[in-house]
């Protein structure tokens, strides 16, 4: 065999190993229910949060566009929140859980990725940022979220989402 | 059914639900959902397991406002950026504003694995047989899911070379003009037509591997610029030759080390020219790079290289190209380039960003002279480019810039540079 021929062989057998590799994880990294039984111990029932005009309006400014639902589903119990998030990255939406506890992110799951690139944004590494985040005037997060190179838009959009379970949180709690 | 049983969750809200008509509108509406909640459980329990959705996880959870727009599944978006520049140039006090580019995508969603991703290019505003601009596909391709560690594409794709290749997005880079290393060795906007496979393997660690279309050495046409206009661009492109390349990037929040290979002949057995029959002419390019950020500093660095083999025979065909042997020019044998830039966040407040930044490039393409037949260095392929200039972002997505550079050797190119870049 001569050598161009193995090359293209060795390279198509390495790209099938990696294309076997991915077969056997699965796309979605946690369901919805699982993750919210999973901080509860079991399912609760879920609440609603309405969204009327005035915190439609108080949501368009931390997402920077109106949000398109009229209610939020979420989990809670005396001290903690559990809030399914979506938002777009750069051409998809991100599914992400926030469990928020005594008004600071206690932490944060993503459990859909869609997008082509930018997957960095569900490890450890970048989620732990948001451990013991909470609102600081402006519906600001406390601190800086540092930002993954080829990943901005999808880092923005957990920050959006991050600032928004912690706006609802409060506002569940009124 | 959907609809009747929704119907029929209502009817029996209302007629079940003994507190419903002391309750205000809110309330009522809350008690409903209650109901229509506990109702699609009991459907969901009593159905048999056949009948059970096959998705992946729960349609409960989709967003409305993907749902409303079509998006996210089945859908098509929009997506784009651009920017525009305005140059005064020290030497001749000649000064230039242009749309450099509009770009605009259309991704679509075939299903849960499925999808499609486009960019389409207008460079300088006009296209016409007239003017300069010019109208291109920058990517077209599909790419097919398997995991968050495999997928595989095909198409018309950026190579993962650099760092600005894959992100070129202005509101991404620091100034108006993107760097001369990732433009004349890493020729950005690089795109091959070909097939690969990319994913995440091990937390933050990401591999792209692929084959496709290569340059075109019979193609050469402009000796500032490396091999870049040997790029065939997805365009009837000689495919006697492909290349195979190779990325490793490892991200991590605030930190990015990565490096990519690409490599193949270009010869294209002589179609273009056909002093070039049977030759290899391989090229390989390669870079390494980094880029760190912490407490608003934001630091990067890279270094590209690359050879063209057979360079002696591509002078002879770029000889044979030419109308006349003053036409004729030196081709390219070996290329590098690096920089090192440093920005700093001095001011943030909300959406605003204001970063200065410097930035220190050089680049060396060695060409094969060819004294006899007129085949010279180019000495502007020798440069040292010294640029300082500062981004302000007004939005993460919208970013005003302003820039001054300092060529070593091509001193016309000294200039004064103010920008405005977006991305949606």
């Amino acid at each position: 065999m001569s050598r161009r021929p193995r090359r293209s062989l060795a390279m198509l057998t390495l790209a099938l190993g990696a294309v076997a590799a991915g077969l056997v994880r699965g796309e979605v990294f946690q369901e919805p229910d699982a993750f919210v039984a999973e901080v509860f111990g079991s399912k609760p029932a879920p609440k609603v949060l309405w969204l009327t005009e005035d915190l439609q309006a108080q949501a368009a400014a931390i997402l920077g566009h109106p949000p398109a639902q009229l209610r939020q589903r979420y989990w809670s119990d005396a001290r903690k929140s559990v809030w399914i998030l979506e938002e777009i990255g750069k051409e998809e939406f991100i599914t992400a859980g926030f469990v928020v506890v005594d008004g600071r992110i206690d932490h944060v799951r993503v459990l859909v990725y869609r997008e082509s690139r930018g997957q960095e944004v569900r490890f450890p590494s970048f989620l732990k940022q948001f451990k013991e985040a909470k609102l600081a005037p402006g519906d600001r997060l406390d601190r800086e979220i540092d930002g993954i190179a080829g990943a901005t838009l999808s880092v923005a959009a957990m920050e959006r989402m991050a600032r928004l379970s912690l706006f609802f949180d409060r506002t569940g709690r009124k | 059914m959907k609809n009747s049983t929704l119907a029929l969750a209502l009817v029996a809200a209302s007629v079940t639900t003994p507190a419903f008509g002391q309750a205000s509108v809110e309330d009522k509406l809350q008690i409903l959902q209650q109901e229509i909640d506990d109702l699609k459980t009991q459907a969901r329990r009593a159905a048999p397991p056949t009948q059970q959705p096959a998705a992946p996880y729960s349609p409960d959870y989709g967003s409305p406002l993907g749902r409303s727009l079509g998006l996210g599944s089945g859908g098509t978006n929009i997506t784009g950026y651009g920017e525009v520049g305005y140059s005064k140039f020290r030497q001749s006090g000649n000064a230039t504003a242009d749309l450099q580019r509009f770009v605009f995508g259309f991704n679509h969603r075939f299903d849960e694995r499925l999808t499609f991703h486009s960019e389409i290019e207008i460079e300088h505003a006009i296209v016409s047989k007239d003017d300069q601009g010019e109208a291109e596909i920058e990517q077209a391709w599909l790419n097919y899911k398997l995991s968050d560690a495999a997928s595989v594409k095909g198409g018309l794709f950026l190579i993962p070379l650099g760092i600005l290749n894959e992100t070129h997005e202005p509101p991404t880079y620091y100034g108006v003009m993107r760097n001369q290393v990732e433009t004349r060795i890493i020729p950005t906007t690089w795109r091959e037509l070909g097939a690969g496979v990319h994913g995440v393997v091990a937390e933050g660690l990401r591999y792209d591997l692929g084959i496709t279309t290569n340059f075109d050495s019979g193609k050469l046409d402009d000796p500032t610029t490396g091999i870049r206009s040997g790029h065939q661009e997805g365009q009837l492109a000689n495919a006697r030759n492909l290349a195979a390349y190779g990325a490793l990037n490892y991200r991590r929040p605030g930190l990015l080390v990565g490096g990519g290979v690409f490599t193949g002949n270009t010869g294209q057995n002589g179609v273009s020219n056909s002093v070039l029959q049977g030759v290899s002419a391989r090229l390989t390019l390669w870079d390494v790079h980094a880029q760190y950020r912490v407490a608003g500093l934001d630091l990067q660095a890279l270094y590209a290289a690359g050879t063209l083999g057979d360079a002696d025979k591509v002078n002879a065909a770029i000889l044979a190209a030419a109308p006349t042997s003053a036409d004729a020019f030196a081709a390219p044998k070996t290329l590098k380039g690096g920089y090192v830039q440093a920005a700093y966040h001095v001011y943030k407040l909300g959406n605003f960003d204001v970063a200065p930044f410097v930035r220190y490039e050089r680049i060396d393409i060695k060409q094969q002279e060819d004294p006899a037949n007129g085949q010279l260095q180019d000495p502007n392929n020798s440069e040292r480019i010294k640029t300082i200039g500062v981004n302000f972002w007004v939005h993460p997505q919208v970013v005003l810039k302003a820039g001054i550079q300092r060529y070593k050797t091509d001193k016309s190119q000294d200039r004064f540079d103010l920008g405005l870049g977006f991305m949606f």
